[in-house]
């Protein structure tokens, strides 16, 4: 492993230095079809899960088929993708916002081929590479987060129950078959750097016990004051520590009953970890929306307070949205997203056919917002 | 392999696609290097990357750790580091740092691009990528701390591309497909996306702000890129005049000819389709009614929610007079609970160069933002501690009634002196003239 | 203010308070200066350029300190 150099000079780092250029610009890479009608499509129309005809003003078409890729992806996988963007696609191709592949042909004689050669693709274990779907009113990806692969802070990992998940309701990914669009997000902990806030379901990883507190090393490795700044709840003190040996150590005391469990303070000093096998574990959230359709966007809400990791196939996560799924999907009425069906049903009748426990942690207690959650009518069922 | 990673192994089976099988094809090819390629890092990287994580699924605990000083010289962002916990068990792994790579507007690439970015991060990191990350950019996952440097020097000599944002900055804009294929799309959002994330590399390259601060452009009120539940400003396209109604088309649809949702709803037999129950009830406003064989659409009082243009697109289409609707303070949970945007201007046109967008709306909020917002205080709880008023103050706006979905239940008004008639200074020997003591 | 002068007046004002911290908001560096945000920024900008200061990010926030301080650097194994 011989250092090759790209060029750069350590010694003199602004020499021939090129930046503030951003991205390339989008229109280097629109294919023919889409470069040509741009601002002028007509209609589109789902031709089977999965994959969708655009037609525009001059009468062209541009077909999409649609697949669903784990986000996580080796540079071998996108090498294939590009090979079958060559083959079929004269070298285009484009993903959607929820880590979906897009394959596009300019002619309907193009489209079977491309499907024959995505669903002819499988890794040597048996899953799907290019599993096409992910449209219409079914089960698109799920967007999620770094969880234990690359992360400081997940109370939870990523890419293993999205895959867990994505088994579960892969008939939901290939069908459209639900009453509306079900959009499922994961966040590994709560600062939530994927918004999982305003999902159908939302996977949340949350830890449960305050930071260990390292005494011996924390203010070798630590800036103390910064520790404390970092502190969202300002639940964090400076304090004067013996060690076992006697030794008095400048360190840090946590008020436990404000830790809001965040890992803040973890970020800024390695010294404060939080991560704990049965403190972590899963929230899941239901309910919320983002598009302005029919009702307003809306948060999703606390439907379960507490899962344990169950790696490596978290089966009650799976098990409980499963559950919320067949449940919605055979009580909603058509277009009737999983929010607006729990709000027109009541959340009281929500847990009761989903066959979910309601606990005290459901209830909101979190500053202001939580008394706008409370009841304040007598309308409520039985 | 190097490692046994029996827990991971059962995420081989399973439809979808296995993460852990592409995986072990990059550990695989890495050790038979076929291209004879001099990887830069260790060639044990992915089997390093499956043990650790084999180890956290055994663990239910991490074994990463921050880093905040790498970077690339001159950027306060792009690059976050990273760290194992367990150097000795995985030395391949031990340096892992991201980086964060723009990524184009709509997402869209040709291969010799993709091929580009891939051969770089093949050669110079780990191989692993997430396409893409929840910002929007492209993912680089892992590499040591030497290979950043030289990988900045190769995306921006050879491959004319840039990093991304992180840190207290303006993130990586990203938008929806918007007019290169969706006919809802009310404004170019790639344009406008592409627009704003160059004037403002230097907000985004180079931390001032107190926190981070996200823009995403939605073309239409549908949000596919859910920009009003996660941007400190959202785009949101729409428009103000008539829908535009072609009748044949609408009849078409009651017959059965065109499927309606286009086709989103064809797994399941839902009956025939009732442009009654399946349009004009679920019109929020109650503005629309059939009149004989005709649609009729009151326009003054919708408020284009897009169902009914979501489920006949072949006869109703957006309006001519289109723009976009901003609305500011988007936010996940931490601290204060979540919030959504706030509208905070109805209308404007979104027209290259876009100059009334920065100089009448951005720079003022964030001129306001940088000056009273405190340290990692999010634009949306500035707005919630000093109030709407003082953002519309600051950004020179009129108030509106449309940004608000009710005025106020309480009469609490902090009137300002200057608002009250004859000013807060008064002589009290005046007053006792006609009041005793 | 002259480039010179803001130097001076941060690296003394970050100086004086080594032993409590060694990272900093912007918004500290622009009070040091007593500057309004989006001026102070050239400033300080052109002091992580000359190698001045340098950046400390946690991912979502960042913050600044004199090059080479604190004790991040070996905690992070980057000295």
């Amino acid at each position: 492993m011989a250092f090759i150099s790209s060029g750069y000079n350590p010694d003199k780092p602004m020499e021939d230095r090129i930046t503030d250029i951003g991205p390339r610009k989008y229109d280097e890479f629109y294919p023919p079809v889409i470069a040509k009608n741009k601002g002028t499509w007509l209609y589109h129309e789902y031709l089977q899960p999965g994959v969708f005809v655009h037609v525009a003003e001059s009468g062209d078409e541009v077909y999409t088929v649609r697949c669903g890729g784990a986000r996580l992806m080796s540079v071998t996988h996108i090498r294939e993708i590009c090979e079958i963007a060559d083959k079929h696609c004269g070298g285009y191709l484009r993903f959607t916002t929820r880590n979906n592949i897009e394959f596009m042909v300019d002619g309907k004689d193009k489209v079977q081929p491309l499907i024959d050669d995505l669903e002819s693709r499988k890794f040597d274990a048996g899953s799907f590479k290019f599993p096409i779907g992910g449209t219409g009113a079914g089960i698109s990806n799920i967007v999620h987060t770094q969880g234990w692969l690359h992360c400081h802070t997940p109370a939870t990992d990523a890419s293993g129950p999205v895959k867990a998940v994505m088994d579960v309701l892969f008939d939901e990914f290939k069908n459209h078959r639900m009453p509306a669009h079900v959009r499922v997000s994961l966040a590994c902990c709560l600062n939530m750097c994927g918004a999982v806030h305003c999902s159908d379901i939302a996977i949340l990883g949350y830890h449960r016990k305050p930071p260990l507190l390292d005494h011996e090393y924390l203010d070798k490795m630590c800036e103390i004051p910064l520790a404390i700044a970092s502190c969202p709840t300002a639940a964090i003190k400076p304090s004067k520590v013996e060690l076992p040996d006697g030794k008095k150590v400048n360190s840090v005391a946590i008020n436990n009953d404000r830790c809001m469990f965040c890992g803040n303070c973890y970020t800024m000093c390695p010294s404060l970890p939080l991560a704990d096998t049965e403190g972590d574990g899963i929230v899941l959230m239901a309910g919320g929306k983002v598009s302005n359709r029919v009702s307003a966007p809306k948060f999703s809400k606390v439907v379960v307070a507490f899962i344990p990791n169950e790696a490596p196939r978290w089966p009650t996560t799976c098990d409980v949205i499963q559950k919320m799924v067949e449940v919605y999907a055979g009580e909603a009425r058509k277009y009737e997203r999983l929010g607006e069906w729990a709000e027109r049903i009541g959340w009281e009748r929500f847990f009761e056919k989903c066959e979910l426990e309601f606990t005290h942690h459901l209830i909101d207690d979190f500053r202001d917002p939580a008394y706008y959650t409370w009841r304040q009518t007598s309308q409520f069922k039985f | 392999m190097k490692h046994e990673i029996p827990m991971l192994d059962q995420l081989e089976s399973g439809p979808w696609p296995s993460f852990v099988s592409d995986l072990k094809q990059e550990a695989e090819r890495r050790a038979k290097n076929p291209d004879n390629i001099e990887y830069q890092i260790p060639v044990d990287v992915v089997e390093d990357i499956l043990g650790v994580l084999e180890l956290s699924f055994k663990h239910g605990r991490t074994h990463w750790k921050h880093g905040g000083i790498v970077g690339v010289f001159g950027y306060g962002g792009g690059v976050i580091g990273r760290y194992c916990d367990q150097p000795e068990m995985f030395p391949g792994v031990a340096h892992f740092h991201t980086m964060r790579i723009a990524q184009p507007g709509g997402k869209f690439y040709t291969t010799e691009h993709l091929r580009r970015i891939t051969d770089l991060w093949d050669f110079r990191g780990s191989g692993i990528t997430n396409m893409h990350g929840s910002t929007g950019d492209i993912i680089f996952l892992g590499t040591t701390t030497k290979q950043l440097e030289e990988i900045f020097y190769e995306l921006t000599h050879n491959i004319g591309q840039d990093l991304g944002g992180s840190g207290s900055n303006l993130r990586t804009p990203a938008d929806c497909i918007g007019q290169a294929r969706c006919e809802y799309a009310c404004y170019d959002t790639q344009d406008l996306c592409y627009d704003l994330t160059m004037e403002y590399q230097d907000e985004l390259h180079r931390p001032a702000f107190p926190y981070k601060f996200k823009f995403k452009f939605d073309g239409c009120p549908n949000g596919c890129v859910a920009s009003i539940a996660r941007a400190d400003m959202s785009f949101i396209g729409t428009w103000k005049d008539d829908i535009k109604i072609d009748q044949e088309a609408v009849q078409a649809y009651i017959g059965g000819e065109f499927v309606p949702n286009a086709g989103a709803h064809s797994g399941r037999d839902w009956g025939a389709f009732d442009i009654q129950k399946e349009v004009i009830d679920l019109c929020p406003t109650e503005c629309m009614w059939m009149d004989g064989k005709e649609l009729k659409i009151d326009n003054r009082e919708c408020t284009r929610c897009m169902h009914c243009i979501n489920v006949m697109p072949r006869a109703l289409r957006i309006g001519d007079e289109r723009g976009l609707s901003i609305f500011a303070g988007a936010k996940a949970p931490i601290l204060d609970g979540a919030q959504l945007g706030s509208l905070i201007v109805p209308f404007i046109k979104a027209e290259a160069p876009y100059t009334e967008i920065k100089e009448n709306v951005i720079e003022p909020i964030w001129d306001w933002w940088m000056e009273e917002g405190k340290n990692r205080e999010r634009l949306g709880e500035l707005m919630k501690r000093q109030g709407l008023q003082k953002l519309l103050e600051m950004a020179n706006f009129e108030p509106d009634p449309r940004m608000v979905q009710e005025p106020r239940t309480n009469p609490y008004i902090f009137w300002k002196e200057e608002e009250v008639e004859g000013g807060w200074e008064r002589d009290i020997n005046e007053f006792r003239k006609h009041h005793q003591r | 203010m002259e480039y010179e002068e803001a130097k001076q007046l941060i690296v003394d004002g970050l100086t004086k308070k080594q032993k409590v911290k060694s990272k900093f908001y912007f918004n500290d560096l622009a009070k040091i200066i007593d500057m309004k945000p989006r001026e102070a920024k050239k400033l300080i900008n052109q002091l992580v350029q000359e190698g001045v200061l340098e950046y400390w990010s946690s991912g979502s926030t960042s913050m600044y300190g004199l090059k080479g301080t604190g004790k991040q650097a070996h905690a992070e194994h980057e000295d």
